[in-house]
């Protein structure tokens, strides 16, 4: 389609040499025009023959674009502007159209009559496209008529010349990028729908096409909202905390302007920002604008509704954007662009523009939705909350004290191993059970880390416990290995690391604290098993010279169990059945346990003297409640038991009424201790209670030894109980008969030596490691406790000590 | 193992699996935690100051036989 032969016209050359030095300079140092000659500069050639046609667009005469990449990677643009002129130019004695693609800096958006406004890169227009084109093909169709004009590398071939008539008008360039100028002649098909679609929004109500004929791809691009729908598109897939886009514009000092903002969940900034259509990717004065009236009007509308608390300090521009997307356009009669990439815009009177348009029209925006204001007020300020912890524990990770084990906190004790997976060290709660500790430990290979959870006197009211952040700092300088993301394995220092904790409520507080903060900040310690926790004995027994600590109530119960029962058996009155030994220590344990439930059973308001003589009827059951004859039969025998063996709570009065929810009826029987009445109610509610059933369970299994009164006999001595539990008291306060009991209420109780024997001697001690799902439930329980309720929170912790795994070390 | 816990700071469903800020959701999440402890916020409410006393455990059953 290019024509070999050179031009003949011989007026013509003269000019020609003119304006080819003109294009030389653009073959001989393209980069200065287009940026590179990479795939960067190669789609810039579409770009900027795109732009003439977005100009007319602009101007109002323009609203098709169609670009085609066919398969020889030659692209054409089409649109349905004026044309190019055709007319002679007056001073260059050529068609306007042959001037603007033969000299630099030559066309209508040179004067600001034609376009006011224009985009391109910087001016270069469609001379620097024909200059880097192997071939170029123009055809204009303007006035009926069709002109249609080739060029080699920037030479035109032919003069403009007039082929045919059509009612259309418009541009049409078809042009082949010259091999000799690129590194790369393959658009890509994305690339180019990027810029394109980006077009599309900046300028409402074109439509732009693009045709790849090598890969049979189209898209088309058209939204009448604008950048409007350029923030949708951009929180397509994010969550709107308001649901409209805002959208602000104005016209000012002959620029236009249009901001058009959404925030969203998200935490993630997205500010575009354009100038005459060209991504300032530099920013420039028309973001700096947007971005201090932005923070200014936000941080003026929440401390006039006072959004902000007393702690809070304004808002920084950064919390403010949290979760923005944004894109500013604005249009300039003469843009300045500045920086590396000239994409920065350098005009400054646009900053006070865009700032005017916000202070007006975004606060008037935020008084009209205060909902939605508000919301986002509040993104802004939970931003500056995270930023602000963010700050503290940046500077806690931080400040780890050189951290390299040469700076080790003054109060830790370390030990001499050097080898991990030898060495321990100990979390010990106060400071002078860390004393103990320190005295009593072995300090080949354990270590010593007295901690003092720091105690708060709230309002003089109670006191709460916490972990200081100089403690915290403490903790993370001692063990080595830093936290999370810096958290480095191999920097360990110690591979057991045990929390020594009172066993007190204090103590479960201050446990429940590191436990929660490892678990969260230290989690692969945790994970890989290198957390356990020490059980310093709760009692302490001593009989003549023997000394013995038992861990807790159960373990003291044994104890007296076992002690109380030697050299005893036990008989029933109304059996030959004899118990001594390992039996009889069983079976007292079995009283132990029913005396404890007839101890709740009796806590909800029941007179044990009628339960006694309730469970002595074993055909009673929920049955029975259906029968009022069986019913009668059980409340004469309560009567008789109460008159027999508790005549001072006697006489029983008791009747028997209906239990219409269960279609069955109840007993309501009425005694007196003491002087107080009580009235027990025999329903079926009660009788399905899960202490209930067991106490009724427990006692036919005791009752297997035979009925009360029992016999005890030691050797010649003979003694007659006449129940259970003074059965259970005989055994008792036998087994504590010449003890000292001794309750330890905290680590400080004990000297180096008993801590040492109870608690940190790897022969004797109990350790309990803290598996994962242990610190998930510590973390639970502390989650609880950090709710508002402040009661719940206390019983809470109270009643749930850690489950750990037993572990024997 | 799969185990799915709540996230300590924004409570929402988090997998351990192939997860590095487990037990959070987020870096960012991790860094708020972290900046309560060190700004001393997490603290646990000790008991009032009258009920100080610790009532032993001891089971009032009633006069019995």
């Amino acid at each position: 389609m290019a024509q070999t032969t050179p031009p003949s016209h011989s007026d013509y050359r003269a000019d020609k040499i003119k304006v080819l030095e003109g294009l030389e300079a653009v073959r001989k140092r393209p980069g200065m025009y287009i940026g590179d000659t990479a795939e960067r500069g190669l789609h810039h050639l579409v770009y900027e023959v795109v732009d003439n046609s977005i100009d007319e667009s602009l101007a109002g005469h323009c609203d098709q674009i169609e670009v085609i990449i066919h398969i020889d990677n030659s692209v054409t643009v089409v649109d349905n502007g004026r044309g190019i002129p055709v007319d002679i130019h007056p001073t260059e004695k050529k068609s306007a159209v042959e001037v603007v693609l033969t000299k630099l800096h030559a066309g209508g958006k040179f004067d600001k009559s034609s376009y006011k406004v224009s985009g391109g890169l910087h001016g270069v227009g469609l001379s620097v496209v024909n200059a880097l084109s192997e071939n170029l093909e123009l055809e204009i169709k303007r006035d009926g008529k069709v002109y249609q004009q080739q060029y080699k590398r920037g030479a035109p071939q032919t003069g403009l010349k007039e082929v045919g008539k059509s009612k259309e008008r418009g541009t049409r360039i078809t042009f082949s990028p010259d091999s000799k100028i690129f590194e790369t002649l393959e658009f890509s098909f994305d690339l180019l729908s990027q810029r394109l679609r980006e077009l599309a929004f900046l300028n409402r109500g074109v439509r732009i096409t693009i045709d790849d004929e090598r890969h049979q791809k189209k898209h088309e691009f058209f939204y009448k909202g604008g950048i409007t729908s350029f923030v949708e598109h951009l929180n397509r897939a994010k969550t709107p905390i308001h649901s409209k886009v805002i959208y602000l514009q104005g016209e000012r000092e002959g620029t236009d302007t249009e901001i058009a903002l959404q925030w969203n969940s998200s935490y993630s900034e997205n500010i575009f920002s354009f100038a005459n259509n060209i991504n300032t990717i530099e920013g420039g004065t028309h973001l700096i604008g947007f971005k201090s009236a932005l923070t200014r009007t936000i941080n003026n509308y929440a401390s006039e509704k006072g959004l902000l608390k007393k702690d809070d300090e304004n808002l920084q521009g950064e919390d403010v954007r949290e979760g923005l997307t944004a894109v500013i356009s604005v249009k300039v009669q003469e843009p300045q662009f500045e920086g590396q990439t000239k994409t920065r815009l350098g005009n400054s009177n646009i900053k006070g523009i865009v700032e005017t348009l916000i202070n007006d029209r975004l606060a008037s925006h935020l008084a009209e939705h205060p909902a939605d204001a508000k919301k986002i007020v509040m993104k802004g300020v939970e931003a500056a909350r995270v930023r602000e912890a963010t700050r503290k524990a940046k500077d806690l990770a931080r400040r780890k004290g050189g951290l390299d084990s040469g700076f080790l906190p003054g109060k830790l004790a370390d030990c001499q191993e050097r080898d991990p997976s030898l060495s321990e060290i100990y979390l010990v709660e106060g400071d002078s059970a860390g004393g103990s500790a320190k005295q009593g430990r072995d300090r080949r290979n354990q270590a010593i880390l007295p901690l003092k959870g720091k105690i708060l006197n709230v309002e003089k009211a109670r006191f709460d416990k916490m972990l200081s952040s100089q403690e915290i700092r403490l903790i993370i300088t001692a063990l080595g290995s830093g936290i999370k993301e810096d958290y480095d394995q191999g920097k360990l220092r110690y591979h057991t690391i045990i929390i020594m904790t009172d066993a007190d409520v204090d103590g479960s507080h201050i446990r429940t604290l590191l436990l929660t903060f490892f678990y969260r900040q230290m989690f692969d310690l945790v994970e890989k098993g290198h957390l356990f926790i020490a059980q310093p004995p709760l009692y302490k027994v001593k009989r003549g010279k023997q000394e013995r600590y038992l861990k807790d109530e159960n373990s003291l119960e044994d104890y007296l169990i076992e002690l109380g029962t030697e050299n005893i058996s036990v008989l029933s009155s109304s059996s030959r059945n004899r118990l001594a030994g390992p039996p009889l220590q069983g079976f007292i344990k079995k009283v132990l346990r029913w005396e404890k439930l007839m101890g709740i059973v009796t806590r909800k308001k029941k007179a044990r003297v009628i339960i006694e003589a309730l469970l002595l009827e074993e055909d009673f059951s929920e049955e029975t409640l259906k029968h009022p004859k069986m019913l009668k039969k059980i409340q004469t025998q309560i009567a008789s038991y109460i008159n027999l063996l508790a005549p001072d709570q006697a006489p029983l009065s008791s009747v028997i009424e209906e239990d219409p929810e269960h279609n069955c009826y109840k007993l309501v029987c009425s005694t007196r201790t003491n002087g107080t009445g009580i009235q027990t109610i025999i329903d079926r509610n009660f009788l399905v209670t899960p202490e209930y059933r067991e106490v009724k369970k427990l006692y036919s299994d005791l009752m297997g030894l035979g009925y009360p009164p029992y016999r005890v006999e030691n050797g010649e001595r003979q003694t007659r109980l006449r129940s259970l539990k003074e059965l259970l008291e005989f055994i008792m306060e036998g087994g504590k008969k010449g003890q000292y009991i001794q309750r330890y209420k905290g680590l400080g109780e004990m000297n180096p030596t008993q801590l040492w024997e109870t608690t940190m001697d790897p022969e004797r001690r109990v350790l309990l490691q803290v598996r994962v799902e242990d610190a998930v439930e510590a973390d639970g329980i502390f989650s609880t406790l950090m709710g508002d309720e402040v009661e719940p929170r206390r019983k809470f912790i109270e009643e749930y000590a850690l489950t750990v795994k037993n572990l024997d070390i | 193992m799969t185990r799915v816990v709540r996230c300590p700071s924004c409570k929402v469903e988090v997998h351990f699996e192939g997860n590095p800020c487990r037990p959070f959701c987020s870096e960012r999440c991790r860094l708020i935690d972290l900046g309560a402890w060190a700004d001393e916020r997490y603290r646990i409410p000790g008991a009032k100051l009258e009920d100080e006393t610790e009532g032993e455990d001891d089971d009032p059953g009633e006069g019995s036989v």
